[in-house]
């Protein structure tokens, strides 16, 4: 070879020189003098953390007939990223939990961008896919069975929208502010009832596990194990054998009315499409049943609600029975004549003995706004008692004008009382979604017709409708109860609430929960009395006398309201709100239903059956 | 004192002599056999699909390693001065191979590199490697008629051509990887040729131009960018090719000095570390047997690029002075790159690391021309060498 050739080898050899010289000095770099940091790093690889779920606490009635319980169910998880990358694990996946390949490669792939570290694929697998899984998992990456809690329901679908349900928490949930860190993929959360709004102390705390993994990922030292500590057990307020007498009553009553034609001799019957009804504890506020129809069975979503199931529980068809009617906010009707009657005492535009005359039309706005009663025939001259006991809605619209009249309704008066009397803000029930109804007044019309200024302004025949519980005008049935409860109390109360005691998973009593005590905000007990009397001249005799034919009122003096309200291209909706006894008050009973015509014929029946059940009196009533 | 020039003894003197180069040889068995044991664990927990034999990848390995000691002794046997005139031969049927994926082939990982032959998989691409340096080093070396073996601008613009179509192929299936290796090996041949330096920076020049052009254009595919750019900003480290850097720096990092220990890595065992048995074999090397033994790993690896090198140094004709620093320059570019990439200094480029890396068709391929450079060696002609010295010592 010629020199040249022998100095171009040697340069070559050189840089064989720099190369292993570049490499060797930056393998020392990462290994020798930064080995301890990475392999500090890599240790993260090695140790596996996996969270061990909580069993759900369990939910008792008041009298500790256990009503929902945990019970433990395996479940398919899956770590997304490992998934996608095993097309055996995909495979197999799809293979034994029948589902479609693409649409399983699709939803990893949508967990894995929000970086879920765990999906449940399939909660409450069967025994036979058990087998299956657990004889192959050695050798599907990322898949894994884990131990989750699900709902049973003991007393099937008795007080659904009270208990609510629980599903698989959603990945908006998840991800949001509120819940980052708390829950992870697959597991269980309130989502209606009392499961959503004692949520956080039903779920109990995860235990967590951390061990050292082989080379095939399986588990070989538990570094720290910490055991979950099971949620709290709530005690409701609710007696549930009480709840199912008087879901079951108020199915029968709806039934009946359906049969019930619109007038008499009409072929038309009332649609009822749905119905509540409410009973709390006079004295303590404790909802002891709260029904509402139609209902839905909260065993369809333990393991995730089928979409068919879901369809049917969402079709308008089927009258949302999701909704908790109890809560929800209606037209009241007469039932809220009490305020009007406590609003005029107290205002002095009428006394005890004011009597106004009744023909059956009222024309205080005028000749050219005629305004009705509804007993075409009128009811002469009645005094406060006999405005209640008949309903008057022409001593009412009087009422009514006379408080808009007063300082030209600078204060107005009949929505002061209204709000006195709980309605147009929410009881703060321990459940979700609770309506908070409305009280119309300027403000609200202003607000509410801001796009049309000549509707806007509040006219007096704004209150006189409010007067007779019409107009603008909402309620829940909740809040009726409430109402009556405080002139059973004659102005204190205690605000209705669903869950008595909280217990820790051994039994001890870890928080009881009692009704905030409060007063209404002008008390005048022989105000409230002279309602009463009204209210149990309306049973004895007045608009619902005939339905407490043969009801021991000597013995058991029930004071009660009828409603009728008007709905705008609906059937009339039947109120009847009640307290039982008048002077010792036990129950406070609220019942509505919807598409129903008048309370009298509608409600009270229904109300009437309760308190039978309430005094263990139905075995007389059985003809 | 009179030299007898006279052929017997000549014949004599070279019998004498030592006519095999042991450490090249050896360093060449040890990485191999090392690399077996290296594969076998890497792969014994990650095998494909409905294989359950955990030496499913070392068997394979070893049946490629077994039929590449087999060519290398016949090669042994075969004079390669004699191969010389065949080389428009061996252009056009090394340029087949290249070609060959084009048409046969299939694709993994956007490449279309691999041909299924039913018992196995081969990537001609690595055999095309051995015809190129061989057909380049007859272009470069003395032609017929010649007096003196000169490189001017017929052989140089000839080369060029021949490696324009072996890089172009490689190129068309997509292996950037590889054909930069046939371009780097080229060039070095060029270098080593003795062309003038002008021809050599003309055409680095001009190539790096290209490649410009190419990214400019779009020629050049994203992936194939990012793969280079994951190097020169660390921020684009999150995607999935700077995950894969990531975590073999992680696996390399925790090594340590001395390892894990053999058959203990767990990040490359629990796939942390993707293609560990292929690309990223030198992971599983760093954790298993930290700096040590990575720094064993190099050495030898660059006692067998020094031997070619010497080898080319002692040959006695162009030729084979061309093929043995051809190898030379196959076995340290893939090293440069291949551990390059799985520290952090090099880009992501998927090519294997010589003798080590899981692919029984680059073994073979290797040990096919390191037979030839063997060649090289033991036809050398002695006499030269000893009348130089003799000269020098008089």
């Amino acid at each position: 070879m010629d020199s040249r050739i022998k100095r171009r080898i040697k340069v070559a050899v050189y840089l064989l020189a720099a190369v292993v010289t570049v490499l060797v000095l930056r393998l020392y770099f990462l290994q020798v003098m930064s080995g301890d940091l990475f392999a500090e790093r890599a240790q993260e690889n090695i140790v596996r953390t996996k969270s061990i779920p909580a069993p759900r606490g369990n939910i008792y009635d008041r009298n500790g007939n256990l009503l929902v319980k945990s019970i433990p169910f395996l479940a398919v998880a899956v770590e997304p990223r490992a998934v996608l990358a095993s097309e055996e694990s995909l495979q197999f996946l799809s293979r034994n939990l029948d589902l479609n390949q693409d649409e399983l490669q699709e939803k990893l792939r949508k967990a894995n961008i929000s970086y879920l570290e765990r999906i449940v694929l399939q909660q409450d697998i069967d025994e036979k896919t058990m087998v299956v899984f657990k004889e192959n998992m050695s050798n599907l990456a990322g898949v894994e069975l884990i131990e989750i809690y699900l709902r049973e329901y003991n007393y099937g679908f008795l007080a659904a929208h009270v208990l609510g349900y629980t599903g698989e928490i959603d990945e908006e949930t998840l991800s949001s502010e509120q819940f980052r860190g708390i829950y992870e993929g697959g597991d269980q959360i309130g989502i209606s009832g009392i499961e959503q709004s004692y949520e956080e102390i039903l779920r109990g705390i995860k235990g967590r596990a951390t061990y050292e993994v082989d080379p095939l990922g399986r588990p070989v030292a538990t570094v720290e194990k910490i055991d979950y500590i099971p949620g709290n057990d709530l005690y409701l307020t609710l007696d549930i054998e009480l709840q199912g007498r008087v879901e079951e009553l108020l199915y029968q009553a709806i039934l009946e009315v359906r049969e019930m034609p619109v007038e008499t001799g009409s072929q038309e019957t009332f649609n009822v499409p749905g119905g509540a009804v409410v009973v709390l504890e006079a004295q303590t506020g404790e909802v002891m049943a709260m029904a509402s129809y139609p209902t839905f069975n909260p065993e369809v979503f333990v393991g995730g609600v089928s979409s068919q199931d879901w369809q049917y529980l969402n079709d308008p068809a089927n009258m949302w029975p999701l909704n908790n009617r109890a809560v929800m906010s209606y037209p009241p009707g007469s039932s809220f004549k009490l305020v009007p009657a406590y609003a005029g005492l107290q205002e002095e535009v009428i006394d005890v003995n004011s009597r106004i005359g009744c023909a059956g039309t009222w024309f205080g706005l005028g000749r050219d706004f005629p305004k009705h009663c509804w007993r075409a025939g009128g009811h002469g001259a009645q005094n406060v008692y006999g405005g209640l006991a008949q309903s008057c809605n022409v001593f009412f619209y009087e009422v009514g004008y006379r408080l808009f009249n007063k300082n030209q309704n600078e204060e107005e008066l009949l929505q002061k009382y209204a709000r006195m009397f709980g309605f147009g803000q929410k009881t703060d029930l321990d459940l979700p979604f609770e309506g908070p109804g409305l009280v119309g007044d300027r403000a609200w019309k202003l607000d509410y017709f801001k796009d049309q200024a000549e509707l806007s302004l509040w006219y007096p025949g704004d209150s006189v409708n409010l007067a007779i519980g019409q107009g603008d005008l909402r309620t829940t049935p909740l809040q009726m109860a409430q109402a009556y409860m405080m002139v059973a109390n004659r102005g204190s109360y205690t605000t209705p609430h669903l869950v008595r005691e909280v217990r820790d998973f051994s039994g001890d009593l870890f928080l009881e929960v009692e009704g905030e005590q409060r007063e209404m905000e002008l008390i005048d007990k022989y105000h409230l009395e002279v309602i009463e009397q009204g209210l149990y001249q309306v049973v004895t005799s007045g608009t619902a006398a005939g339905r407490f034919l043969g009801f021991p009122l000597d013995r058991i003096p029930v004071a009660g309201k009828t409603g009728t309200a008007e709905f705008v291209g609906r059937q009339n909706f039947g109120w009847f709100a009640s307290y039982a006894p008048v002077g010792d008050p036990q129950y406070v009973v609220v019942a509505m239903l919807e598409e129903a015509g008048g309370g009298s014929a509608s409600a009270a029946p229904l109300v009437r059956k309760i308190y039978d059940y309430l005094y263990n009196l139905e075995a007389f009533d059985d003809d | 004192m009179m030299i007898d020039y006279s052929p017997k003894v000549i014949q004599e003197e070279n019998k004498r002599h030592l006519r095999f180069d042991f450490i090249l040889f050896f360093a060449v068995m040890a990485l191999s056999g090392f690399g077996l044991l290296i594969i076998y664990s890497a792969t014994r927990f990650s095998l494909p699909g409905g294989v359950t034999d955990p030496a499913f990848f070392l068997k394979r390995q070893a049946y490629a390693f077994a039929g590449g000691i087999f060519l290398f002794v016949i090669l042994l046997f075969v004079d390669y001065k004699k191969i010389k005139r065949w080389w428009i031969l061996i252009f056009v049927s090394g340029a087949a191979l290249a070609f060959s994926p084009l048409v046969f082939g299939y694709e993994v990982h956007y490449t279309r590199s691999w041909i299924d032959l039913g018992f196995t998989t081969v990537q001609p691409s690595e055999i095309a490697k051995i015809f190129m340096v061989v057909s380049v080093s007859a272009i470069f070396s003395k032609w017929k008629g010649e007096k003196e073996n000169q490189v001017g601008f017929k052989k140089v613009a000839l080369s060029l051509a021949v490696a324009v179509v072996f890089t172009g192929l490689v190129l068309l299936q997509s292996d950037f990887g590889t054909s930069l290796v046939f371009f780097i090996t080229y060039l070095g041949l060029l270098f080593i040729s003795g062309a003038n330096l002008l021809y050599f920076l003309g055409i680095l020049g001009a190539s790096t131009g290209l490649v410009f052009l190419g990214i400019r254009t779009g020629i050049i595919m994203e992936y194939q960018l990012d793969r280079i750019l994951v190097v020169l900003r660390p921020d684009m480290q999150t995607g999935d090719i700077g995950y894969n850097l990531n975590q073999s720096m992680l696996a390399i990092g925790s090594g340590g000095v001395w390892g894990q220990g053999l058959f203990l890595g767990r990040q490359t065992n629990l796939n942390y570390v993707p293609e560990h048995q292929t690309d990223f074999i030198f992971s599983v090397i760093g954790e298993e047997l930290g700096f040590i033994g990575c720094f064993v790993v190099i050495l030898v690896l660059g006692v067998v690029i020094w031997r070619c090198f010497s080898i080319s140094y002692q040959a006695t004709d162009h030729f084979g002075s061309l093929i043995a620093a051809g190898l030379a320059f196959i076995i340290l570019t893939q090293m440069l790159i291949n551990i390059g990439m799985t520290i952090g200094i090099m880009p992501i480029i998927g090519i294997p690391l010589p003798f080590l890396s899981y692919g029984g068709t680059s073994l073979l391929a290797l040990l096919m021309g390191l037979a030839l450079v063997e060649n090289v060696y033991m036809r050398r002609e002695l006499r030269p060498y000893r009348q130089i010295a003799y000269e020098e010592f008089e």
